[in-house]
């Protein structure tokens, strides 16, 4: 049987004493789908990933990874999963190929496909000339290559990955995000947990923005989108009539006209969508257009606003 | 289901091995005291043989009289045997300091190293992680410990003092070597593992997992002080005893060794 679902979160909640770490988590990730998780530190990242990979237990609601439940089929979780860690927790006495060697063997893999997945890993990731080298001699990015390494070994079919470019130089950066695309083509599940906006928007289907619970989920798209940013510019070749800017005004789609001279804002609740009836009816009204431009809020804005926090202004001292 | 797989338990016992040679305070925990321990005894018979004072006949009868084994010994002979076999002690005592060390090092480290949240997310169970790393720990300090017993029994009968073989092959040595000590070394992997699960610093855990050698080395002592004697039946009785407490012991350690503790409360 293969579910189309790959993790499946409902009222997922977890309590460590008397504070809630988490609570009321729902979530459903489709198979290929990268899923980026993002929120402050402290926000229940850690906590979230821990509960979709066995590691600890709900308090309350549940969970499933390939439609194993994480409490009663923890072994068959674990088994389906690869997770980077938020420290690359390698062990630094033995060598690259030691180090995979074994995690190769607790998942059970045979000794010719443990040894073309490590040449195939090491190489991908620029570290096969170092594989006998002792990992504590290691730079921090090169560990952090050989922990996704690690993920990887087993070919799981869900990925969990905390901040996997971290420490990681643009060039092995790239590698890394070459590979989670590759995943993503392989039909695997990903769940990015990152503090980079910038790479979440380019790497990830849909975002969620997590503060003890799932603020807002969406595709990075429809989030830019969100809070009344999304505003379609217009260019015209003549003012607009008053009476074609009071239609538009009337329009359900339409939530705010600012008219200045041959230029126009349009805000929209989703750009995409709505994009093109606006567009018909200033022609039918009798527009002369020039140009016609999206400008949505980026990622980094619409996050400061949905967790309710605004970035220090420009300006202020260092 | 099985409680422990077999690869599983390989798999970690492989990798325990392979940083434990790499570790030089633990390889000098390992190597030094089974050398010191063969050569303590040695020096003793060497240097004693000649130079061992006599003790009084009625003392001298008494020992013949505990150990009828000794009858064909001269007075000298008698007062060695009675040195040397003091030291099946210290043979009861390594198979539990070696595997206390790497036990308490092998856990604290992975505490430090934050390794265990990679491997507690693979399919390997608690249980046979424990396993695993008390594999790893003991095997060690047992080897050391008999290497170091056959080294002794060599050397005793090929270049220091035959007559004294029997001595040190007796039922007491034999049951205590290859049965007791082994048992009282699973006993201290635990300790060390428990112990370890609750601190952060190898040494704190070795000293306060040590206190299982203690009721050990007193039983020694009271021995040697003349107070009893123990016999090969009493310590493979004693062996049986420690590996049924060994049995509750694991269990226990699987319990504290919880992978929501390690993973919320370690750090």
């Amino acid at each position: 049987m293969t579910e189309s679902v790959a993790v499946r979160a409902v009222g997922l909640g977890r309590r460590f004493g008397s504070q809630w770490a988490l609570r009321g988590v729902d979530l459903e990730l489709a198979r290929g789908e990268v899923f980026g998780l993002l929120g402050p530190n402290g926000a229940g990242k850690t906590t979230t990933v821990r509960l979709l990979s066995a590691l600890i237990a709900p308090t309350e609601g549940r969970a499933s990874i390939d439609g194993f439940d994480v409490v009663a089929d923890a072994d068959e979780v674990r088994a389906r999963i690869g997770v980077l860690t938020e420290t690359p927790g390698l062990y630094e006495r033995l060598t690259a190929v030691q180090n995979l060697e074994f995690f190769g063997r607790l998942h059970g893999l045979t000794p010719a496909v443990r040894q073309e997945r490590m040449e195939r890993l090491l190489r991908l990731f620029d570290l096969w000339d170092r594989r006998d080298g002792l990992v504590g001699a290691f730079s921090k990015g090169m560990k952090q290559k050989l922990a996704i390494a690690r993920a990887l070994l087993h070919e799981p079919s869900v990925l969990f990955l905390d901040e996997p470019t971290a420490a990681l130089d643009p060039e092995a950066a790239f590698v890394v995000r070459e590979a989670i695309a590759a995943l993503k083509g392989q039909g695997r599940t990903i769940v990015l947990c990152t503090h980079n906006l910038d790479e979440a928007e380019r790497l990830c289907d849909r975002i969620g923005f997590l503060r003890g619970t799932l603020l807002r989920l969406d595709s990075p798209a429809r989030l830019r989108g969100l809070g009344g940013r999304a505003v379609l510019e217009v260019e015209l070749a003549t003012a607009l009539p008053v009476d074609v800017v009071e239609r538009l005004r009337g329009r359900p789609e339409v939530q705010g006209v600012e008219v200045a001279g041959p230029l126009l804002d349009v805000s929209l609740g989703d750009i995409q969508r709505d994009t093109p009836g606006v567009v018909r009816a200033l022609v039918e009204g009798g527009a002369a257009l020039l140009g016609v431009r999206a400008r949505t809020a980026s990622l980094e804005e619409v996050y400061f606003e949905v967790m309710g926090a605004r970035p220090p202004s420009d300006g202020g001292p260092p | 289901m099985r409680l422990v797989r077999s690869a599983m338990v390989g798999a970690v016992v492989r990798r325990e091995a392979r940083e434990i040679i790499r570790n030089r305070l633990l390889v000098s925990s390992i190597i030094l005291p089974p050398v010191l321990l063969t050569a303590s005894p040695i020096l003793l018979i060497a240097l004693g043989s000649h130079a061992a004072p006599l003790l009084p006949a009625d003392q001298m009868a008494q020992l013949v009289a505990r150990h009828p084994s000794w009858a064909g010994l001269d007075g000298r002979e008698v007062v060695m045997a009675f040195a040397i076999s003091q030291f099946l002690a210290t043979f009861l005592i390594l198979p539990a300091y070696i595997p206390l060390a790497i036990a308490s090092y092998s856990i604290v480290g992975e505490k430090q190293t934050r390794s265990l949240e990679a491997v507690l997310s693979t399919p390997l169970r608690t249980s046979e992680l424990l396993a695993g790393k008390a594999i790893a720990a003991l095997v060690p300090g047992v080897l050391a410990s008999w290497l170091a017993y056959a080294t002794l029994l060599l050397l005793t009968a090929v270049l220091v003092a035959p007559e004294l073989v029997p001595v040190i092959t007796d039922g007491s040595w034999l049951a205590g070597v290859l049965a007791l000590g082994p048992a009282i070394g699973l006993i201290s992997v635990e300790a060390g593992i428990i112990v370890s699960s609750r601190v952060n610093d190898p040494r704190v855990a070795q000293q306060i997992g040590g206190i299982v050698i203690l009721p050990i080395v007193a039983l020694i002592v009271l021995q040697g002080a003349g107070g009893f004697l123990v016999d090969g039946p009493t310590y493979l009785a004693g062996a049986a005893v420690l590996l049924l407490i060994a049995v509750g012991g694991l269990r226990l350690a699987v319990t504290l060794f919880g992978r929501e503790t390690i993973l919320t409360r370690w750090r």
